[in-house]
Order: structure tokens, then C-alpha cells, then sequence
């Protein structure tokens, strides 16, 4: 008999060592594009980006998707305006893919080397700076992004005929709970 | 005795049940290659001993693909349908693009064409002082006509700037409008119809000028509702551009 429960555990073995891989899942998101103008400050927010990470063999794989149109600047033109300007309706979805270390991931700072698909284009930004709070299984992850319009050739809009700065920083505040 | 005799015989048959086991899950790959060269099992003819005739072994549990098992132990990178977008979702509006830059387009076109028109508006105001007749000097018509045409440049612009918006592609879905263009909008309901109404009561007014004596009825209130016209238009370019941030604000 026991030879029997050794050798289902034997079987099973594989299956025991897959499941001790560690998941994440992206629960609450908040995603804040800045833009400047000059007789304009402008916040565009959304809450509907979702996330997961897959931990295997020591590196963890995370990849954060979020719709272009459910960025809110609290004016319905100048989102559709957005819209147009950064082909939201050709490449409607904004995603961020990183690698981590494993044993990074309850470090308090955490270096993020991005790689961002934008409007038809993909850009990386290495050593990209978060900070981590940890609570229980829940990683709070708060960074800016240094993204610019030249980084994904958008044509810069303009108000009143003067266009906006290139800088468009991206405040990224992530809730991810390990499952 | 008899009892002791018989359980080592079982434990035997059960050890031997394990290796069987193991063995054919080591080699279960193989097997699978294999069953596709050789030949169907013989059924009996006779219906007795097809009841008889014991379920095949369901091998599929050892047959898996080597290789999707050494995938399900390295998993790939998150994918988008992994965080359940729909391919709905994600896929590219080629037509909804265009529309998008065509809606942009014609209202670049409309704010150009609206900045443009405050000028002939402020000239219509500025040039009405001298469209006023003095007493005993309702003759001299020369101002009033510079009046008129300005004014008339200035509609000719606003009904151009009116089309380029009214004529600009809605974006289904968008829901309704916020911030500033919303109050751009409710404008609209003030200077549209003064834009119509103002040279009504300028001709009026001309008319009874022209004739002698000053304007009656309600053409006397064309100046009035010019004014209000300008005004409630200048309060929609201000609208569509607030809230407006003063650069020393934010040096503060």
C-alpha cells in the first residue's frame, strides 16, 4: 500500500511543483496621463486597466492592458479628441508589459524595465522607479511613467492653434493581489 | 496458517499491479505512437462473449503531449485574452478611425473659422456707434453702410463656422457631453438664434432710419439683442476653453 502512495505521489509531483507558482491579479487601478498646455492642465483618468503576473522558475511576467477610450479628462470633446489623436480606434488598447525578479517582488522599491504598446507603437523605458506598500497578499504600486508624444509619434494637438508640451507623464496606482 | 500463506501472494500481485502501472505511464508516449501502425483488435462474433469482452483501457490520461506538458510547467507570458478582453474588444475600427478624424478635422476647421469670426463681430459692434443717427442727420447713410456689410461679413463667417460643427460626424457611444463643451453647447440655444434675429431688426431699423424717424416697435431692441449675441458668443469660446490655466498659478 504505501508503495501505491508513493508512487501517486510520484505522479502527482509535477503537478504539486506547477501549482506553487505564484499569480497576480491586478484588483484596483488608477491610471492619470498629464498634459500641459500652455492655458491648460489637464488630468485623464481610468480605472478599468486590468492586470496579472505569472511567477515561474524565479521571474515573474506581468502584463497591464487598459482601453484608450475609458480615460476621463472630465470633458467628453477632448477625450474623443484624444481618441482621434492617438489612433484609439485603429489600436484601441494600451498595454505594459515588465520582468521581475521573484525576490524583488516584496522589495519596498522596485525597478521596472517597461515595455509599452501605444497607438501602434512599442516603446521600452528602462529603470523606470515604483514604490511598493505591502498588506497581507496585497501589493500597493504607485510610479509615474516618463512617457512623451514623440515616443509613440503622436502629433502633438493644439488649442486655440498652440499645441500641447510632448511630456505626458502616466501616474500608475495598482492594487495587485497574489492568488 | 492458510491466512498468513495468502498475504504475501497478495501483496505480490499488488506490487506487481504498481510497476504495470508506472511502467505504462513511462511508456504511454510510445504506446500512443505506436497504436496509429497497428492493426484493430479482433471483436468476437459471438454477442455472449462480446459482453464478456472487458472496456479498452482509457490511455488518454498517460498519452498527453510531451510537449504541452513541458509548457504547462514554463506558462507563457500573460496574454490579453488572459485578463478576458474579448477579441471584440481589442480588434481595430478602421471606420470608426476615420470617423474620429474627420469629426477632429471639421472641428478644427469650425474653431479656426469661430476665432476668425470674432473680428468681424467686434468690428460690427464697434462700427454701430457710428450707425446710430444723429437728430436731424438720418441722410448721411455712409456709416450705417460700413455697419451692414461688416455685419453681414460677420454672419456670412458665423454660418460657416455653424456648419463646419453641425456637419461634423457624431461618435456613437460617446455619451452625453461634459465639462466644457456642454456649456458651449447651451450657448448655442443664445447667439444662434440672435445671429438670425439681429439682421432682422438691423433691416427694421434701417428701414425706419431711412424713412426718417427713429426705430419703432421691436426694431428699436436690434442693438440689444446684437449685444447679447456677441456676448453669449464670446462666452462660448471662453466655455469650450475652461477651466483656464493661468501660467503663474502653477508657478505658485
Amino acid at each position: 500500500m504505501n508503495l501505491r502512495y508513493a508512487s501517486l505521489l510520484l505522479l502527482l509531483c509535477p503537478i504539486a511543483s506547477a501549482q506553487s507558482d505564484r499569480s497576480f491579479i491586478l484588483d484596483q487601478s488608477t491610471l492619470t496621463y498629464h498634459m500641459t498646455h500652455p492655458i491648460h492642465e489637464v488630468d485623464g483618468v481610468s480605472h478599468a486597466a486590468k492586470g496579472k503576473g505569472v511567477c515561474h522558475t524565479g521571474q515573474c511576467d506581468f502584463l497591464l492592458a487598459v482601453a484608450v477610450k475609458t480615460f476621463d479628462s472630465g470633458d467628453s470633446n477632448r477625450d474623443l479628441h484624444m481618441l482621434q489623436v492617438t489612433r484609439g480606434a485603429q489600436f484601441p488598447i494600451v498595454t505594459v508589459r515588465f520582468r521581475l525578479p521573484e525576490s524583488a517582488l516584496d522589495s519596498p522599491n522596485l525597478d521596472c524595465d517597461l515595455e509599452v504598446q501605444f497607438a501602434g507603437n512599442t516603446t521600452h523605458y528602462a529603470h523606470v522607479p515604483f514604490h511598493q506598500v505591502m498588506e497581507g497578499n496585497r501589493h500597493h504600486i504607485t510610479g509615474t511613467v516618463p512617457s512623451t508624444l514623440t515616443d509613440f509619434k503622436i502629433d502633438p494637438p493644439s488649442f486655440l492653434t498652440v499645441p500641447i508640451k510632448n511630456e505626458i507623464p502616466v501616474r500608475v496606482d495598482t492594487t495587485w493581489s497574489q492568488q | 496458517m492458510a491466512t498468513a500463506s495468502r498475504f504475501p501472494a497478495t501483496r505480490s500481485k499488488s506490487v506487481a499491479a504498481t510497476a504495470a502501472f508506472l511502467l505504462t505511464a513511462t511508456l504511454s508516449p510510445l504506446l500512443s505512437a505506436q497504436t496509429t501502425s497497428l492493426p484493430d483488435a479482433p471483436t468476437p462474433s459471438n454477442p455472449e462473449l462480446a459482453s464478456l469482452n472487458p472496456q479498452p483501457l482509457d490511455l488518454a490520461f498517460f498519452t498527453a503531449d510531451p510537449f504541452q506538458q513541458s509548457t504547462s510547467q514554463n506558462p507563457a507570458p500573460p496574454s490579453l485574452s488572459d485578463l478576458g478582453l474579448t477579441p471584440d474588444q481589442t480588434k481595430a475600427d478602421p471606420d470608426a478611425q476615420a470617423r474620429l478624424d474627420r469629426r477632429t478635422h471639421m472641428l478644427k476647421v469650425h474653431q479656426k473659422l469661430g476665432l476668425l469670426t470674432t473680428i468681424p463681430i467686434a468690428a460690427a459692434c464697434i462700427s454701430s456707434a457710428g450707425a446710430t443717427p444723429d437728430k436731424n442727420s438720418y441722410g448721411n447713410t455712409t456709416s450705417r453702410d460700413v455697419h451692414v456689410g461688416i455685419a453681414g461679413l460677420a454672419i456670412g463667417m458665423y454660418g460657416a463656422t455653424a456648419y463646419y460643427a453641425i456637419r461634423a460626424p457624431r461618435i456613437p457611444d460617446s455619451g452625453p457631453a461634459r465639462g466644457g463643451i456642454k456649456l458651449h453647447k447651451y450657448l448655442i440655444w443664445i447667439h444662434a438664434p440672435g445671429m438670425i434675429l439681429t439682421p432682422i431688426l438691423g433691416t427694421m431699423a434701417f428701414n425706419d432710419i431711412a424713412s426718417g424717424h427713429k426705430p419703432t416697435g421691436i426694431a428699436q431692441y436690434h442693438q440689444a439683442v446684437a449685444l447679447t449675441t456677441a456676448v453669449a458668443y464670446g462666452a462660448s469660446i471662453i466655455a469650450v476653453s475652461w477651466p483656464i490655466h493661468f501660467p503663474h498659478h502653477g508657478a505658485q
